[in-house]
């Protein structure tokens, strides 16, 4: 796992090149699906539909953001025998949060999502990220850090979310887009796009694609 | 601060666990009333769902639904064991906290085919109990529609119970078998070329069979139960 930590600086700017490169690195170079391979579970149960990874997506922003922030702010006070279970504590915390206010208020999709928002808790990008960065970095640059590698995990499942339904059920976000006219030309859905080895398969291109744009050759 | 030592650890994470459950407490308090609407709402969706009076995904507003429900469907209680429906609103809440598996709550839909009766279905899968909502049309015999909208079986397996692609199978299915009432879930796909699985059965869920066990011997049971209801009306 690589921090982009650097140490802090009183007179820094609130948005200097440091902050830039905290939120530019996990959406491309460094991205926590495509590069770190982290999360895959989550991105390949939850994409059959566009509005199901795109909340799923905010979620995860949120629960990033709101980890990030009070570890870093607890960061000098957390005893490191048991920072790992602090962590995880707050991690917990935020997914419950999450899951509460998504029962109430988008019920439909709660449902969907079911256990994959609490397993949210086990996604290896919260909890690599509040180890690698929030334990060492100030709260601004935390909550930077916590939105974009949430981003970061949000925009690659939205793609994959995005194809998956439009070739699995000639929908995006629920409206038709694959015209009647090809059906009965003989046009006929994906099913492998509905099923998670879809999911998969996309997910190797995306990597793939992502890779031989920024030339990255596995050591 | 000597963050290492022993009693500095275990204050942290006392404190911490206390502040952490106070807040999601607060959270949970403050959230149930909406909550509950929420899932009072999705319930009364599935009972359309089931009555066929809307489909899966309607793009209608929750406010137009709420009217349709308002409109389309009577909820009543039922003593299945005379039959009866309870007609005090306020005393049938009070039996039904009391004995909810004697009194239990039967809608009845006004659809374009005639009123349609909605039985609560419940029991046990295999993680845990599953609720839905079976619609007989005016027949008292065949399947109209059937819903689960709560369970907590195992996500693409016994989780399948409310696929709608599986759900819609039921449609038609017969409940008056020759030895018994309900419909069963085969264990592995209809015959469709005998009279008796083509009439009464329907396809077991792939890797679910505890789960499509369950459902079989619930909505039998509960079929049983209301009986007496059915041959009243």
């Amino acid at each position: 796992m690589t921090a982009t930590a650097t140490p802090e600086t009183e007179k820094a700017p609130l948005f200097g090149d440091d902050e830039k490169r905290v939120v530019i690195d996990p959406l491309w170079d460094n991205n926590p699906i495509a590069t770190q391979m982290l999360g895959i579970c989550s991105a390949l149960a939850v994409t059959t539909r566009l509005d199901v990874s795109i909340v799923m997506g905010i979620s995860v922003i949120c629960v990033m953001a709101m980890a990030n922030v009070v570890i870093s702010l607890l960061r000098n006070m957390i005893p490191s025998k048991i920072r790992i279970i602090v962590q995880l504590v707050v991690v917990s915390g935020a997914v419950i949060i999450v899951d509460q206010v998504l029962r109430a208020y988008a019920f439909d999709l709660a449902k969907q999502l079911g256990v994959f928002i609490s397993l949210i808790i086990t996604n290896c990008i919260v909890m690599g990220r509040l180890e690698a960065f929030a334990m060492g970095n100030g709260p601004w640059r935390s909550l930077l850090d916590g939105i974009a590698n949430g981003l970061g995990y949000a925009w690659i499942i939205c793609v994959v979310g995005a194809v998956r339904e439009i070739f699995g059920s000639g929908k995006l976000l629920g409206v038709q887009v694959i015209p009647d006219a090809m059906y009965e030309a003989g046009y006929v859905n994906n099913g492998l796009m509905v099923l998670a080895p879809g999911a998969f398969l996309l997910l190797g291109v995306i990597v793939w694609v992502q890779r031989a744009i920024m030339g990255k050759v596995e050591e | 601060m000597n963050t290492t030592s022993n009693s500095y650890v275990m204050t942290f994470a006392v404190g911490m666990c206390v502040t952490v459950s106070t807040v999601l407490a607060l959270l949970a308090n403050g959230l149930r009333e909406t909550q509950q609407a929420a899932a009072e709402f999705d319930r009364q969706k599935n009972v359309m769902m089931a009555a066929g009076l809307i489909q899966a995904g309607d793009a209608r507003t929750r406010e137009e639904l709420e009217k349709v429900f308002e409109e389309k469907v009577t909820e009543v209680t039922v003593d299945v064991e005379s039959g009866a429906v309870v007609a005090d609103a306020e005393d049938a809440g009070a039996k039904r906290k009391e004995d909810p598996r004697r009194y239990r709550v039967v809608g009845t839909a006004r659809t374009e085919k005639g009123e349609v009766t909605v039985l609560p279905v419940s029991g046990k899968g295999l993680w845990s109990t599953i609720y839905g909502y079976l619609a007989l049309e005016s027949d008292n015999d065949h399947v109209r529609g059937i819903t689960f909208y709560k369970h907590g079986e195992t996500p693409g397996l016994g989780g399948e119970v409310e696929n709608p692609q599986w759900t819609a199978q039921w449609v038609g299915k017969s409940i008056r078998r020759d030895n018994g009432i309900g419909v069963i879930v085969k264990k592995g796909k209809v015959d469709e070329g005998v009279p008796k699985e083509k009439a009464h059965y329907v396809d077991g869920l792939a890797g679910a069979t505890i789960t499509s066990n369950g459902v079989t011997s619930f909505v039998e049971r509960d079929l049983k139960a209301f009986e007496a209801y059915l041959s009243k009306n």
